[in-house]
């Protein structure tokens, strides 16, 4: 126990060392970063959240404009941080910690045991896993992971919470479980989505953990009453912080009607861009639907593994809600590793690995040449972005593939190792 | 060597409000440097407030009198502006830049209303009549380009209730503005450019001008003491004509090299051979005509403007008193002078044309040009579709006075501005220039940024205004025609709040207009998008889709109905049919 504490420490040390040596050595690469369409939407940039802060500070209504979008309570609490532009220590270190604590979020997550063994289902490979500490050594050094913190986006903050939440429903801890998931779901509206599954996934932690069963319906009212509860708080408490309910249509309405069409790594920005005005409403009503109709889907068939769906969904998050960034496929390809014993069954790791590094590398040179070269056009990062979508829907499924299989192993020991069919 | 003469307070001139005649015109000639030739032409008719109450119109104009009724202005600004004030050379703006509006057209006016929103309904509907009798596209200024400014504009004329006044204003930039706004802008002169100094007022000359801008304002004025008001609308047109382009014939405007014997060549240079000339440089002030330059001669005086009284004198030069003007017409004129012999005017003959002749002319002395108070600069800094800043340069001459502003910005809803990094600096001290700000954000598609700040600017100082932007990328259809030529962002206003100026109408400068080029995407491919995007979708989809609904069973017990391929499947649709038939 004590080897792996002092593992844990050495690992987070590092994670923080790296981090506050790239805010130290490149003091100009915060802004860099926080300006790229990848790492920064509209609804996560911190240069937009320090005019929000700004104007917050000199009592104007941040949301009676059109460049803050993000929730009410970051103000008060960016606001008490000294000003970045000129002491951006104690900022560097809040984005330092939320990592380091979402990676011991994850790490706990991955301690459970929860990817391979559940109350329901438990995986003949079960023996084939990483340890936590490599889990997290996973989330802490994905370079993807380090621009976010580097950039100061605040869905570093939104994964901090997704990860405490599924930390804490597969340790059984309801009252926390329930925060966390409510202060995700308030951040970016769509970790909402997590909640049945995660819900689903506690049930289980707690069966396992007291051995007696809870009556279900019981559970579930008490534990959505006080998710909706959970919310409710803390939108009147941003309601009465500003004033005026105004921030509804200035946060959750900018995502869900899409008025900022700045590029972004998702699908949604240039379809809309170049979508007839007749047709904007019903498309943006259709994707929602598309969005968030993954989740009874997957919860219902795979509801023997409630962890394997949450961190599938996260994965749906990075590709199709609509302004995801790379911060969301960094929290998506960190969970990917606690199902290390699903590996073995998936079919095409080779493709989809070459596309995310190809797009990885292509993705800014194309930019570039859009915006700044003018040797390009949008069509160039607009391909780039159909093929990330792409290569992670590609993991998506074919993880998904994998973790079928798996179960049918377990139902049926007589088909392990042979060829199947879908039919 | 030129030396100083007099100073001429032409504003006073100008100016010199008076209730005594209905209806009045002016013209001002002033020659510039670098052959240039400064024509501020000034039309003033008055209406009492009674008569306009009741549609009693006599000099004012009725189809414009009735729209400002129809939408309850009670004072009114209205712009239309080509070019720019080359301050460095030409020096002080005419009529202090208070007849001067942004490039393109720009429009405010105090609305009467009882809410703001009601306010904003006959703006909606004073910007859409206008529109109509200005041939003007003044119906584009919706919400997104209108603000209401705070410190920047106050009312010319006295409102007896100021306190359901509302002041709207708006601009629009790319508005070129060209001869079908002058033929509206004639027609409301009750002589109607026939007859008059509004005879010389022709589009081609005036939108060929290096610097144009025609203003109508109509305000409302009291008599002090006693209720009468009447309502006064002045036009006025600037013109600034480059002489040497402007005698260019009509039928024969290209320019085209001399024959190499009429040049005159500078023969004292080392160079100067039968093949090669360096022009020279003759130093005198060059020969001009009215009829050469405006291209129409002058037909009189207009009959209706006063024939008796102090101001009979229509047309008049500022030049200093060596300079030779010649009076050529067939009627009755009249000539005198005025400040130091600086000023001649003249009082038009009726019925017969006249015209100024001024010879070419070596000058000994020369006028003192009168320097602005402020020079004012703006432009964009950075590269690439994505962001940028603004930089405004503002720079105070005087070595003596601080000079108090109040600088308007009215950026479009796509250039999104972060307020956080507006920075303001003064070379010459460390303390902040910003007094007072009042900032409006913009909203996506629905209103522009709205910004206004108070400075002060120490003596002999520059003051450094800069913040950063971000560009909006727009929705394909958003984007004009000429996509990748950009958006027109429009000029900053700047008010001088002290030193003050004599009179009520205040001192402003406009900067230049700035071109702003979004990130624009590929026009011609909505279909192609839409498939290949939603070709992705459904990959995801109908994979994930897949997995979800469908069983996996061994590859032994798959049902053999559907193997064997093509061959196989339509061998089992024949055995169905045959089945089928077989029973029937």
């Amino acid at each position: 126990m004590t080897i792996d504490t002092q593992q844990k420490l050495l690992l987070f040390g590092a994670a923080a060392a790296v981090r506050l040596l790239l805010f130290t050595v490149f003091p100009a690469l915060p802004e860099l970063l926080a300006g790229r369409v990848e790492v920064s939407t509209p609804v996560t940039s911190f240069k937009r959240l320090q005019e929000g802060v700004f104007l917050y500070t000199h009592n104007v209504s941040p949301y009676d404009g059109g460049v803050y979008h993000q929730a009410p309570l970051l103000l008060p609490l960016f606001s008490l941080l000294p000003n970045p532009a000129y002491a951006p220590l104690a900022t560097n270190l809040f984005y330092t910690a939320v990592d380091l604590l979402s990676a011991n979020a994850l790490a706990h997550v991955a301690d459970s045991g929860f990817a391979s063994v559940t109350r329901l289902f438990a995986s003949p490979r079960k023996e084939l896993r990483w340890s936590s500490a490599a889990i997290a050594a996973g989330f802490l050094f994905n370079p993807f992971t380090v621009a976010t913190c580097i950039a100061r986006s605040t869905s570093a903050l939104t994964n901090l919470f997704v990860l405490t939440a599924m930390a804490k429903a597969s340790h059984g801890a309801s009252i926390t479980f329930v925060l966390a998931a409510a202060f995700a779901s308030y951040l970016a509206m769509h970790p909402i989505l997590l909640f049945p599954p995660l819900l689903l996934l506690l049930y289980d932690a707690r069966t396992l953990k007291t051995k007696t069963a809870p009556d279900v319906s019981s559970f579930v009212i008490t534990h959505s009453l006080g998710f909706a509860a959970a919310i409710a708080a803390l939108l009147s408490a941003s309601a009465a912080l500003t004033g005026s309910w105004d921030f509804l249509a200035a946060t959750y309405g900018v995502r869900l009607l899409l008025p900022d069409l700045t590029p972004n790594v998702g699908l949604w920005w240039y379809f809309f861009i170049e979508m007839f005005d007749s047709f904007r409403e019903f498309f943006l009503g259709v994707f929602w639907l598309h969005a968030a109709s993954y989740m009874p889907g997957l919860t219902i068939r795979l509801n023997k593994q409630p962890l394997f769906v949450a961190c599938t969904l996260t994965g749906v998050f990075a590709i199709f809600t609509p302004y995801p960034s790379i911060a969301d496929a960094a929290l998506y390809l960190s969970l990917v590793p606690m199902f290390r014993h699903l590996f073995p069954l998936m079919r095409y790791t080779f493709l989809a690995s070459a596309s995310i590094l190809y797009t990885s590398f292509l993705g800014p040179a194309f930019y570039h040449l859009w915006v700044y070269a003018g040797s390009g056009n949008a069509n160039f990062f607009y391909a780039i972005t159909l093929v990330w979508s792409l290569g992670l829907s590609i993991i998506l499924g074919d993880s998904l593939y994998a973790a079928l299989r798996d179960e049918l192993d377990v139902e049926r020991p007589e088909l392990q190792g042979k060829e199947v069919r879908r039919i | 060597m030129l030396s100083s003469l007099c100073l001429v307070l032409l504003n006073a001139l100008v100016i010199s409000v008076a209730a005594g005649s209905d209806y009045h015109e002016q013209l001002l000639l002033r020659p510039l440097p670098q052959n240039t030739l400064l024509a501020s032409f000034n039309f003033r008719s008055n209406e009492s407030a009674a008569a306009f109450e009741q549609q009693n119109f006599r000099y004012f104009p009725r189809s414009f009198g009735q729209i400002l009724q129809h939408a309850h202005a009670k004072e009114l600004h209205l712009r239309f502006n080509v070019g720019r004030w080359d301050a460095e050379n030409w020096g002080q703006r005419p009529r202090n830049g208070a007849r001067e509006g942004g490039t393109g057209v720009e429009l405010w006016a105090w609305v009467e209303a009882d809410t703001e929103d009601e306010a904003f309904a006959r703006w909606l509907t004073l910007t859409n009549a206008l529109s109509g009798l200005f041939c003007a596209s003044l119906n584009f200024i919706d919400a997104t380009k209108t603000i209401r400014p705070v410190m920047t504009f106050a009312p010319e004329g006295q409102h007896a209730n100021s306190s359901n006044l509302h002041l709207l204003h708006g601009t629009l930039p790319h508005e070129v503005v060209c001869t079908e706004n002058l033929t509206p802008f004639l027609k409301l002169l009750p002589c109607k450019g026939k007859a008059g100094i509004s005879s010389l007022l022709d589009g081609h000359k005036l939108f060929d001008a290096s610097f144009q801008t025609m203003a109508i304002d109509v305000r409302p004025i009291c008599g002090q003491g006693d209720a009468s008001c009447f309502l006064e609308m002045e036009q006025t047109v600037d013109m600034v004509l480059d002489i040497a382009r402007s005698k260019r014939p009509r039928d024969n405007p290209i320019p085209r090299p001399l024959p190499i014997d009429q040049l005159e060549c500078d023969t004292s240079k080392l160079y100067n051979a039968h093949d090669t000339c360096y022009p020279l440089n003759k130093g005198t002030d060059p020969a001009w005509t009215l009829e050469e330059v405006f291209g129409k001669p002058l037909r009189g005086a207009c009959p209706l403007t006063e024939q008796s009284g102090d101001e009979v004198n229509t047309v008049c030069i500022n030049t200093p008193p060596e300079r030779t003007v010649e009076v050529r017409t067939t009627g009755q004129f009249a000539e005198s002078k005025l400040a130091s012999d600086t000023v001649r005017c003249y009082k038009l003959p009726t019925g017969a044309h006249f015209d100024l002749v001024l010879p070419e002319q070596k000058m000994s002395t020369g006028l003192v040009r009168p320097d602005p108070q402020i020079f004012a600069a703006r432009s964009i800094n950075g590269h690439g579709q994505e962001r940028g800043s603004t930089q405004s340069i503002i720079r105070n001459p005087s070595t003596t006075e601080a000079v108090e502003i109040v600088y308007l910005e009215s950026l479009p809803w796509f250039m999104k501005p972060y307020l956080h990094t507006l920075r303001a600096r003064v070379d010459t001290t460390y303390e902040s220039p910003i007094k007072e700000t009042y900032y409006r954000p913009a909203v996506d598609r629905k209103r522009g940024t709205h910004l206004e700040l108070r400075m002060v600017i120490p003596p002999s100082s520059t003051l450094t205004l800069t913040y950063d932007f971000e560009k909006a990328i727009l929705r394909y259809t958003e984007y004009p025609p000429d996509a990748n030529r950009g958006f027109d962002v429009a000029p900053a206003v700047i008010r001088i709040l002290s030193p003050q100026s004599g009179d009520n109408r205040g001192v402003y400068v406009r900067t230049t207009s700035l071109l702003l080029p979004l990130p624009t995407p590929d026009f011609s491919m909505p279909y192609n998008v839409i498939i290949l995007t939603s070709t992705v979708m459904a990959l995801g989809f109908g994979n994930i889709f897949n997995l979800l609904v469908r069983r996996f069973v061994g590859i032994d017990e798959a049902p053999a109905l559907g193997a064997g391929g093509l061959k196989g499947m339509l061998l089992s649709k024949i055995t169905r049919l045959r089945g089928l038939l077989g029973k029937a």
